[in-house]
């Protein structure tokens, strides 16, 4: 065979290669959507993550979906994803954020807004508790969708509280008598009364709003501006002091975090404890829990003749502004928002619904009965303030409340401090 | 004979040109990672560059930075802190490195285990050591309460929730952990030491004492100054110890300047100010270093 025989044919399996090669390539790119997720850490349950997901991609042939998991602490999480969209990284699509992150994130324009996708604030978030409307919205665009909610309860020992008699305490005044009279009555010296975050972690800045909410005034009005009630914030805090010297609260409790509080009260050391709602499952679930089936939860008590608020918290998503493919993003975002979602998150992991309508599915009542009374808990509860800024909102709170409670400043100096670093930042 | 072609003198460079060719790697390469990194800090510390809150925009301010830095309040506190950690935990990493040096320098049978001992804080993370001390100093959980009240004290000290014990606390955890550097440096230093001028000091009547002060602290001279520059470099960048035990608290008692210059950046995304500490902190760096070297040249 010569050379000059050879070359059409070869010509011709060449662009028949070359046809095939193409062909292959333009559906590969329609059938593999790659999604990268950042899902929070294991507080977050990313292995029911991974499982929405799974269902997900059965429904959607073509997609598929990375997970990454992040730090324990909302402020480890918050201080990667600073660095990682900062950089414009592209390489995460779909975040998971706290319920404090949207506004900044936004601000920064690291979050895509999601209106073209989802519709408008007033439709899209309205089968959502409102304080998610509120905080997922900045200006009249969407920057993330809700995932599931959390808000701060009050847990305390149901066995405990009819051994003596006591009735749910409504005011802090009734609480630290109802414990200080279980204290004295089981007669052991390690049992706390009342356990609170102390440590500067962002949980301590609820620690700050509890008692000043709950005496009815607000921190910031309704554009993001400052509005502290000065001597109720300081009443606030000497209500704390107030306990701690009752024996109520124990004397190192700035070095309190989340985590310290679920494994005394776990361990029987704690009579009432504020906590959030993961910690319902560790206290009814754990195998080394001794206070399993002996747990109550209640609306958190008010000041004398104010009314009972909590912190709300929780977990949104969001589709990042450096995502290449955006459209699938929010369509991801749009199913783990939706009330399926939310229903699943709810049975399988008793993580907070979002949507108030799961509150009274009878199948999530089942698997988890306290969702009756935590309802009530999350609709009324309250967001810590919304800015564009809130890390140094967070920041200037918490140090602070942490100081206070160490003693190493006076309530009246603490709450100067905050006013006067966050009178700059909230305006 | 013709003039050299440019192919001549790329194939036959002058010494010169030889040099610069062979410079530039390296020029680049610094240029890449130092001269750059710092020279885009300088620029940033003349901006208003917020990445969050702000109006979005690059904007050029002068020195405003600068006299904000001046009259901030935490800039001093940390500043205030940086330098008192440098002064009591350099020369205490200095002391107690050149015990252990000196011990690790005795004729044991078998070294090995007292080396392994002067390694392992020194192979140690800093944050895991910060989060171990932090455990140390608990008020409920820690050892050293626990001993406290074994002896028969039965006050519960809070360790970490009082300015002056949480400082002191965390200068005990950076001694601990770098004197084992400064330990590892003297020791090879004192090595170099001939053993003939102490059999010499011997045969004078010199005491040990005498030996010490005389012979092994001069000849250890250039050992300890080198020492001393990464250990005092390193102490005013402290962060990792102070964050994993104290979280800069309580309060902000016991913040660095490290600390600060994270929190504006990395928490308040406020990166034209916080560039600003960083500058502040870098020609701090640089004075210490330049102190030392200058000490160098003139020996």
């Amino acid at each position: 065979m010569t050379r000059s025989t050879l070359a059409p044919n070869r010509r011709f399996l060449l662009a028949t290669l070359a046809l095939a090669a193409t062909l292959t390539a333009s559906v590969s790119a329609l059938a593999d959507t790659t999604l990268r997720v950042f899902s929070g850490g294991a507080n977050q349950r990313p292995d029911l993550m991974r499982k929405l997901f799974d269902q997900y991609t059965a429904k959607n042939p073509g997609v598929k979906i990375d997970i990454e998991t992040g730090g324990a602490t909302s402020d480890l999480q918050r201080q990667y994803l600073s660095t990682v969209l900062n950089a414009k990284d592209s390489s995460i699509d779909v975040y998971m954020i706290d319920i404090v992150n949207p506004a900044q994130y936004f601000g920064a324009g690291w979050l895509e807004p999601l209106n073209a996708y989802v519709g408008e604030p007033a439709v899209a978030l309205k089968p959502y508790l409102p304080v998610y409307a509120s905080a997922d919205v900045v200006g009249d665009k969407i920057a993330a969708m809700p995932a599931f909610a959390d808000a701060m309860f009050m847990y305390y020992r149901k066995d405990l509280l009819e051994k003596y008699k006591l009735a749910e305490p409504k005011t802090w005044a009734e609480l630290s008598a109802a414990a200080q009279k279980i204290q004295k009555g089981e007669g052991d010296p390690n049992l706390q009364g009342l356990s609170i975050q102390g440590a500067p972690i962002e949980g301590a800045v609820c620690t700050f709003l509890l008692p000043y909410w709950s005496q009815g005034k607000d921190f910031n009005d309704a554009a993001g501006k400052m509005t502290l009630d000065k001597p109720a914030a300081v009443k606030g805090m000497k209500e704390w002091l107030t306990l701690m010297d009752a024996g109520v609260v124990k004397k190192n409790i700035a070095e309190v975090k989340t985590p310290d509080t679920v494994n005394e009260f776990k361990a029987g050391q704690v009579v009432f404890a504020v906590n959030w709602g993961f910690a319902w499952d560790r206290f009814s679930q754990d195998k080394d829990s001794k206070v399993a089936g002996k747990v109550g939860v209640m609306p958190l008590p008010a000041m004398d003749g104010g009314k009972s608020a909590t912190c709300v918290g929780g977990w949104q998503w969001a589709v990042s502004a450096f995502s290449k493919s955006k459209a699938e993003a929010a369509k991801l975002v749009k199913f783990m928002a939706s009330p399926e979602a939310s229903k699943y998150l709810a049975a399988q992991g008793s993580l907070l619904p979002t949507i108030q309508s799961v509150y009274t599915d009878p199948e999530v009542l089942k698997a988890s009965p306290w969702f009756k009374d935590a309802a009530n808990v999350v609709i009324a509860g309250r967001s810590r303030p919304q800015s564009e800024r809130y890390g140094e909102v967070s920041d200037a709170i918490r140090t602070t409340t942490s100081a206070i409670l160490a003693r190493t400043k006076t309530p009246e100096e603490g709450v100067d401090e905050i006013e006067g670093r966050l009178k700059r930042v909230m305006r | 004979m013709n003039a050299p072609s440019t192919w001549d003198r790329i194939r036959d460079p002058s010494e010169k040109t030889l040099a610069v060719l062979l410079l530039a790697p390296a020029f680049l390469l610094l240029a890449l990672i130092v001269v750059y990194p710092i020279g885009k800090l300088i620029w940033n510390s003349f901006h208003d560059l917020r990445l969050s809150g702000g109006t979005g925009a690059v904007k050029f301010i002068g020195i405003q930075n600068y006299i904000d830095v001046a009259h901030d309040k935490d800039f001093w506190n940390a500043a205030k802190n940086t330098l008192l950690f440098t002064v009591i935990t350099v020369p205490g990493a200095l002391v107690v490195g050149l015990g252990l040096a000196m011990l690790a320098n005795l004729p044991f049978k078998r070294r090995w285990p007292v080396r392994l001992a002067l390694l392992l804080p020194w192979a140690l993370p800093l944050s895991f050591v910060g989060l171990i001390f932090a455990w140390f100093f608990h008020t409920e959980y820690g050892v050293v309460n626990d001993v406290a009240r074994r002896l028969g004290n039965a006050h519960q000290t809070m360790w970490l929730l009082s300015p002056g014990y949480a400082f002191a606390a965390i200068c005990f955890a950076i001694i601990w952990k770098t004197s084992s550097f400064m330990a590892l440096i003297l020791l090879a230093g004192l090595q170099m030491i001939p053993r003939t001028l102490y059999e010499a000091a011997e045969v004078d009547g010199a005491s040990k004492w005498q030996q010490f002060w005389q012979i092994t602290v001069p000849m250890l001279m250039p050992s300890i100054i080198v020492a001393l520059i990464f250990r005092t470099i390193t102490a005013l960048q402290t962060f990792d110890i102070p964050v994993t035990m104290t979280h800069g608290g309580p309060g902000n008692a016991t913040q660095t300047l490290a600390m600060l210059i994270h929190a504006t950046t990395i928490d308040y995304l406020d990166v034209g100010y916080g560039s600003t500490l960083a500058v502040f902190m870098f020609a701090l760096s640089l004075c210490v270093t330049a102190v030392y070297l200058r000490r160098i040249g003139r020996e």
